[in-house]
């Protein structure tokens, strides 16, 4: 059993050199650029909405507990049952033994990440129980018994060729990879699961405090199907998930649409609160929201990166990542991918098993630039990559190597000793023909380039020499 | 499932209580506000233009009795079947002037039914910025928008808003957002691009959402 960072490694070489993989991921990430651009066009000023959107998130998590009482007390009110669930098990228990007592056979589900978060079908599964992902994409990927590729297009990494024959397969009576038929495929798929389903769980985008309503958005509408037709309507969402006032919606809608897929705003933007009312049509009879900590209030513990607790889940990070393009979204091994999960990881699952997801990044900052609610999200890969030496997590030979450099650096005598030392062994191997073999200290570097070039006097020699040299050009012109 | 079952609720809660004692770094002073968006001089013009753009077939007629003739050209192209309507005293009056090959479902009588071929109801607003139509549970349910292939929502122009905070202002002052468990802003059709980022339109909900809006 390898670990999480060795893993990484090798399914990243894998992944990078997969031509076919990645033709596909330019391709999905080309199209979603082109629509962003135009997306943000529609913005008087894109700034200052993101600008917007950070306040209001900065504002509900610094006062988060303020928030989630008034939107418990609120959706209470309106008839609803409220869980805190503490970790990923209590969660996961509500819902089973929620769907055992209510003697639930069905459930339609659409897309929520914190259901990936707490491996939630597994545990429906084991109980007998069916549970069929709406969202298309979700749905694919279900099908294949793969996590979603992407936190928004979980099926980035297939061809309508590869869905075309997944359907065939699965479904049957599918033979076509037109798109618009294999659309029609699911859907005929799934209408008998809305209308059998006893039980419907979504996530949420927002929770919205002053309302007490949960705001859900869905291009496909399956969100809708899957709070309207069952009885019993759950839905799960992190803690860090509310936001002060409906109003705030006004901005985060927009940005999140935006942010995620380019469009003005998501087809379907939906409030719920509460179960059907006496005076209503239709609605589930019981509503259910469970709001998941899962390691979030020791983040919010962390001030310096308590900011992470912002993220609106839009996946535009991972899109202008490119690393996230290059070893593709399945190489992370994590619910979260791309820079915000190699920013969230670390403090869900431990820092000791996902420190390397800190250094999977180049550290360029398009994450940071294109972050619609302003996380700085490069920096806190650096603050993970401290924390994670802090913590001792290295190994001593790396925290031993990096204790004789400091040493070495503090002192220009040292610093010179070091410096002397190093382009003699460096001279030695060459001389030697050793470079790149596996007595080379450097082999890591060395065997897949040419050797380093060593040169003849050090940078000090060189400036002392300059420096009392008669004659010196003074403008240093050369 | 009793509230008094839930002890992780007063431990998450004194967690966040302890760790927002130290607070976080001030977030980036803003100077002046800015517009986000820029500000809607024809809010009719700007709505039709939205439809366009986002798949909302949107028929303006003259008055109430030519909205009873738009519908009815519209149910006219369809086989017959269930249509859902929402059951108000203006539809109620419209329904003669449609053509009778239809079983015509009040929503007094229940939700739409899984083979319902169309569905008409009422909206909350219109939203010019979008070219969104905001429905609430009492616009014929939660399922009057999303179970049928065709939405045909018959609004007025006195309806329609300039943008989101006007609309969520207006609700607001009327109840509606406190009265009702379910709001929901579509913004055109039903829609996927799953597959290789290709748009489809008509996923699980209306492949056609047509706005029959009267300028009176």
């Amino acid at each position: 059993m390898s670990t999480a960072g060795e893993q990484f490694l090798r399914q990243a070489a894998e992944k990078s050199s997969d031509l076919r993989h990645r033709k596909l991921i330019r391709h999905a990430i080309d199209q979603y650029s082109g629509s962003v651009v135009r997306g943000r066009a529609r913005f008087l000023d894109w700034e200052e909405a993101r600008q917007r959107s950070h306040e209001i998130k900065w504002e509900a998590v610094n006062h988060l507990d303020r928030y989630l009482l008034e939107f418990e007390q609120n959706v209470k009110a309106r008839g609803a049952r409220v869980f805190w669930a503490e970790t990923s098990e209590d969660a996961r228990r509500y819902i089973a033994d929620l769907a055992t007592q209510r003697n639930v056979r069905t459930v339609v589900k659409s897309k929520s990440m914190v259901t990936e978060e707490i491996h939630l079908n597994p545990a429906l599964e084991k109980l007998g129980i069916e549970v069929f992902e709406t969202d298309l994409g979700e749905f694919i990927v279900q099908l294949r018994d793969e996590p979603p590729y992407h936190i928004v297009t979980p099926a980035m990494h297939l061809t309508r060729g590869d869905i075309a024959a997944l359907f065939k397969e699965k479904l049957g009576n599918v033979d076509t990879d037109d798109p618009q038929q294999l659309v029609a495929a699911a859907r005929i798929a799934l209408r008998k699961a809305f209308f059998s389903a006893e039980m419907g769980i979504t996530g949420a985008n927002f929770l919205v405090a002053d309302s007490g309503m949960i705001a859900v958005t869905s291009n496909e509408g399956n969100a809708r199907l899957c709070s309207s037709l069952p009885r019993i309507h759950v839905a799960i969402a992190g803690i860090e998930k509310v936001i002060p006032r409906a109003d705030d919606l006004a901005i985060l809608w927009p940005v999140l649409a935006t942010a995620g897929t380019g469009q003005p705003i998501t087809c379907y933007s939906t409030l719920i609160g509460g179960p059907r009312s006496a005076n209503e049509i239709d609605g589930p009879e019981e509503f259910h929201v469970i709001l998941l900590d899962n390691g979030r209030s020791d983040l919010l513990a962390d001030p310096e990166q308590r900011e992470v607790l912002n993220c609106i889940r839009c996946g535009a990070c991972l899109n202008v990542c490119p690393v996230y393009r290059t070893v593709g979204g399945h190489t992370y091994g994590t619910t979260y991918q791309g820079p915000i999960g190699s920013v969230l990881t670390p403090h869900l699952r431990g820092i000791k098993e996902f420190q390397h997801l800190s250094s999977a990044s180049s550290l360029c900052g398009a994450c940071t630039e294109t972050c619609p609610v302003k996380i700085d999200l490069h920096h806190h890969l650096l603050h993970n990559r401290r924390n994670a030496v802090e913590t001792k997590n290295r190994s001593w030979r790396e925290r031993m190597a990096f204790k004789i450099w400091r040493w070495s650096m503090l002192g220009a005598g040292r610093f010179a000793l070091f410096g002397a030392l190093s382009r003699a062994g460096l001279r030695a191997i060459n001389g030697l023909g050793l470079a790149g073999t596996v007595f080379d200290p450097g082999r890591a570097w060395t065997k897949d380039r040419a050797p380093l070039r060593v040169p003849g006097k050090s940078f000090r020699a060189l400036w002392q020499e300059q420096e009392t040299k008669p004659g010196k050009e003074q403008d240093g012109a050369d | 499932m009793e509230p008094t079952e839930n002890p992780g609720r007063e431990r998450i809660l004194a967690r966040m209580r302890r760790a927002l004692t130290v607070p976080s770094p001030k977030h980036r002073a803003s100077g002046e506000r800015n517009l986000v968006f820029a500000p809607i001089g024809h809010p009719l013009d700007r709505f039709q233009q939205e439809c366009k753009e986002n798949n909302t077939e949107c028929r303006t007629v003259p008055d109430r009795e030519a909205s009873a003739a738009a519908i009815a050209q519209i149910l006219a192209s369809l086989p017959g079947g269930e249509v859902f309507v929402q059951d108000s005293s203006a539809l109620r009056e419209m329904a003669p002037a449609w053509p009778r090959v239809h079983n015509l479902k009040w929503s007094s009588d229940g939700p739409p039914g899984e083979a319902s071929q169309a569905t008409i109801t009422h909206a909350e607003a219109l939203v010019a910025l979008t070219g969104s139509v905001l429905v609430s549970a009492e616009c014929g349910g939660r399922g009057a928008s999303i179970v049928a292939p065709i939405h045909i929502v018959v609004a007025g122009l006195d309806q329609l808003v300039p943008d989101l905070e006007s609309a969520f202002s207006r609700q607001r002052e009327r109840g509606t957002i406190a009265r009702n468990s379910f709001l929901c802003l579509i913004t055109g059709s039903s829609r996927t691009a799953d597959i290789e980022k290709i748009l489809v339109m008509g996923a699980h909900g209306p492949r056609r959402l047509i706005v029959v809006l009267s300028l009176q």
